[in-house]
């Protein structure tokens, strides 16, 4: 036999929050029997009901600055990046050309000689390409990410979006300066890419993907 | 699913259009975009996330999310819905990568000095602000947004128990700094 609504105990706020609930749960008929007869309670269900009320009747929080320019500008580096990607600079056969180049030249942008500043260059920004290609099949996007790696990955990401901006807005001019410029901004951004397809391929053998 | 507590009320003119264009990349469109949820994704931000910095970040980031999914959005929800469940992921992203003090017990330490005044009743801004980060996230994503507890375990990789206690505890904390507790 239960005991009256008076002598019962309170109901506790997660009861209070479950009567809240749209769906009825496990002790839901029960908590209603004793609000009907407790005005404790009732007042707490009340209270609870203004809070919550109050809550979404809170101003609107707006920002200081404007944003949308920032945006705008990592769409337009990642626009640029998905052209150089899948359009003009080479073909499968080039590509494929600089894919064996790179399989036989584990680190073949380690600082030498530079004999040709552009062909340096192509070769890398064929192999930025290639490694873009490898992580756009990898579809990361689509796999799970805890949130350590989560912050390493927008990391390099943003890293990539800084100096996707700056390749774009290079001004080449015939000095061997300028080309050793953009060479060592193509080389900075093949080791970006690199550190981006390592870290999500080491994440999910860690995960079993 | 979620409950309908959140009108969507932030129109854009001409949705169909605006959105068939952003998926082509069209920056006028991705702009309409950003104007029309601008603040609410902000607001969003911003009460989940300790810091003006970090809501902007989660602003941006959401915005180049959305430029880089809207091919996804296939227009069976509500637009805002969509928008809003990238905000909340990138917002507990972040939560999660500054290690803000996300335990009661730092809490309760980095708060001890002021343990004594809870005769002082605090308005809601500062006692939702007072709270440990991931009770106010749950308060925000439950009680405004509309999120049940299984989405917000969902989105926080917890369980269903975890999201109800960090509420319930939440709320507990809310009616004591709000001078709100009933007389037994």
């Amino acid at each position: 036999m239960s005991r009256p609504a008076s002598t019962a105990p309170h109901l506790t706020m997660d009861r209070l929050l479950a009567v809240m609930e749209p769906a009825s749960e496990p002790g839901h008929a029960a908590a209603r029997a004793h609000l009907e007869g407790c005005a404790h309670c009732q007042s707490e269900l009340d209270r609870l009901h203004q809070r919550t009320a109050r809550l979404r009747a809170l101003p609107a929080l707006k920002p200081e600055r404007d944003r949308w320019p920032d945006v705008r500008r990592h769409v337009a580096a990642r626009q640029l990046r998905r052209r150089l990607v899948w359009g003009s600079v080479g073909g499968v056969a080039l590509a494929a050309s600089v894919a064996v180049i790179v399989l036989l030249r584990p680190a073949p942008l380690e600082m030498e000689a530079v004999h040709d500043p552009q062909a340096e260059i192509e070769a890398a920004m064929l192999q930025s390409q290639l490694l873009e290609r490898a992580l756009a099949e990898y579809a990361p996007e689509r796999r799970v990410t805890d949130g350590y790696t989560a912050g390493v990955v927008a990391e390099l990401e943003d890293r990539i979006s800084a100096l996707d901006e700056e390749l774009q807005i290079f001004e080449p001019t015939p000095s061997s300066a300028a080309s050793n410029d953009l060479l060592r901004l193509w080389r900075e951004r093949v080791g970006l890419m690199d550190a981006l397809v390592d870290v999500h391929v080491t994440r999910a053998s860690h995960v079993g993907l | 699913m979620t409950r309908a507590l959140v009108v969507d009320s932030y129109t854009v003119a001409d949705v169909d259009s605006v959105v068939a264009k952003a998926r082509r990349g069209d920056p006028s469109a991705l702009e309409a975009l950003y104007r029309a949820f601008e603040v609410p994704v902000y607001n969003l931000a911003r009460r989940i996330c300790r810091t003006v910095e970090d809501a902007e970040d989660v602003l941006q980031e959401t915005f180049l999310e959305v430029a880089r999914s809207i091919r996804t959005y296939r227009g069976d929800g509500s637009l805002w819905g969509w928008i809003r469940a990238i905000a909340s992921s990138k917002a507990l992203m972040k939560l999660r990568r500054n290690k803000y003090r996300d335990t009661d017990e730092l809490h309760e330490e980095v708060t001890a000095h002021r343990r004594d005044d809870h005769l002082l009743r605090m308005d809601l801004e500062a006692a939702l602000d007072r709270l440990p980060d991931v009770s106010r996230a749950v308060v925000w994503l439950h009680d405004v947004e509309g999120y049940t507890h299984a989405e917000i375990a969902d989105m926080m990789g917890k369980t269903t128990s975890f999201s109800k206690s960090q509420l319930a505890r939440a709320h507990v904390r809310l009616r004591r700094w709000l001078g709100e507790e009933v007389k037994a």
